[in-house]
């Protein structure tokens, strides 16, 4: 039986450096290089997700752009991808393809955000993804190259380029590529994936539209109201610095702190009760961070929530074993997009 | 040897879209102004609005505000639009 043909065009080249070039020239890439896609390697990369490549993997919902396999393939290959990521590429194109996370919006905003991916289950390790060291940056190619495809999806098959849909003033460094693994394995809590329903032993993928990660430390306490009221400040200092609207935020916990909460019997919902009652602000306190022009439009008494609920808050265990560090992920415009979770 | 690599980008699909026709002139004709919903957009359009009426002459206006600024405008939205011989599009950060 003849395989089903491939739908793209062809360019002829004579060796990877010049595909690289011809990508580049094109305007067909991040900046960065990428993997040639030849046919093979995209048959290859179907063949992984046991998916033709007329199969239509996700609709964006607002210009209708069809992201079928084949070009899902190709994006993955180009970010450097193994053929076995396929189906955490499938499930996350499916993700924020669903009208609440609302790609076209997080991918024209000015307010420039990036989709941050987190991955739970066995997949996890069946791809080397790290966990641990540098749980956010650079650590492993599954994490490295998943976020990455889906950048370039974005760019190649929903025209977001800089200047034309993407119309990000600053952009982050989280939109070249932003996929963590929870390290399910060292935590003392359910994961994220299933606190959001997913059954245990099953491989899932959540994402949100996110700003870049904030830092935080505090190594100077084991009480976890002290440890949660850093994250609350940094969410506080972004109502108010950044955005006053409620949505989905995530804390990412590192081990030191997570076994201190966790020697003090609190569960993730603990975690997400505490932020959700502290991390609030009222109209005035805009005053302080030079919005005064702004705060006077409403009754500077009332108060505004980072969450609309204390489920709002994601809570993911990755990081080193050392250092009482944990991150703050702030969402990209309040509860215009909301975190969205798949089965892989 | 050479490579044969594929075009990452989505082939178009459906009939090309044209232009409407211009107007012919702007003296009593009907304008829509589509606010799409941020701070600044209804003090822009009052401004386009008195500049619109006293120094062209156009007759009438049909503004519709969106309710989402990050999500499409509703067909019925569309729709009130739609008895208007132009409309304008902006974004009022």
């Amino acid at each position: 039986m003849n395989a089903p043909p491939l739908r793209s065009a062809a360019y002829e080249v004579a060796d990877a450096y010049e595909a690289n070039e011809l990508f580049q020239d094109n305007g067909w890439t991040d900046g960065l290089p990428i993997v040639p896609p030849t046919e093979d390697l995209v048959r290859r990369f179907l063949g992984a997700a046991a998916l033709e490549p007329g199969d239509v993997v996700g609709v964006e919902p607002v210009r209708r752009r069809r992201i079928t396999a084949e070009k899902a393939a190709i994006a993955a290959v180009m970010a450097g991808c193994m053929a076995e990521s396929m189906p955490v590429v499938v499930a996350l194109v499916r993700a924020v393809c669903e009208p609440e996370f609302g790609l076209h919006g997080c991918t024209a905003s000015t307010g420039g955000s990036a989709p941050f991916v987190v991955v739970n289950g066995p997949i996890r390790r069946e791809l080397g993804m790290n966990t641990t060291h540098n749980a956010l940056a650079n650590g492993s190619r599954a994490n490295a190259t998943i976020g990455r495809t889906l950048r370039l999806l974005i760019i190649n098959v929903l025209g977001g380029l800089p200047g034309r849909l993407d119309r990000s003033t600053l952009g982050h460094p989280g939109k070249f590529t932003f996929c963590v693994a929870e390290d399910e394995e060292d935590s003392p809590w359910p994961s994220l994936a299933a606190e959001r329903g997913v059954p245990a032993g099953v491989s899932a993928v959540t994402v949100m539209a996110a700003q870049s990660p904030h830092q935080v430390m505090n190594e100077w306490t084991r009480d976890p109201r002290e440890i949660l009221e850093t994250y609350a400040a940094a969410i506080r200092a972004n109502l108010l610095t950044y955005s006053i609207w409620a949505g989905n935020y995530a804390v990412v916990i590192a081990k030191q702190q997570r076994e201190a909460i966790a020697a003090a019997g609190w569960s993730k919902k603990d975690i997400r009760e505490y932020v959700f009652d502290s991390a609030r602000v009222r109209r005035a306190e805009w005053r302080t961070a030079g919005k005064s022009a702004i705060a006077a439009r409403k009754d500077e008494e009332n108060v505004y929530t980072a969450l609309r609920s204390p489920d709002d808050l994601l809570v993911v265990a990755a990081g080193g074993p050392a250092g009482g560090f944990g991150a703050v992920v702030p969402p990209w415009y309040g509860a215009k997009s909301l975190a969205v979770t798949r089965r892989i | 040897m050479g490579l044969r690599v594929l075009d990452p980008r989505l082939e178009a699909e459906g009939e090309p879209m044209t232009m409407a026709a211009p107007l012919r002139a702007l003296e009593g004709a009907t304008i829509g102004l589509l606010d799409n919903a941020k701070i600044g957009t209804a003090r822009f359009y009052d401004h386009v609005e008195g500049i619109l009426r006293s120094r062209f002459g156009v007759r009438e206006f049909i503004r519709r505000r969106k309710p989402d600024s990050s999500r499409p405008a509703p067909p019925e939205l569309l729709g009130e639009l739609g008895g208007a011989d132009a409309i304008l599009s902006a974004v009022g950060d």
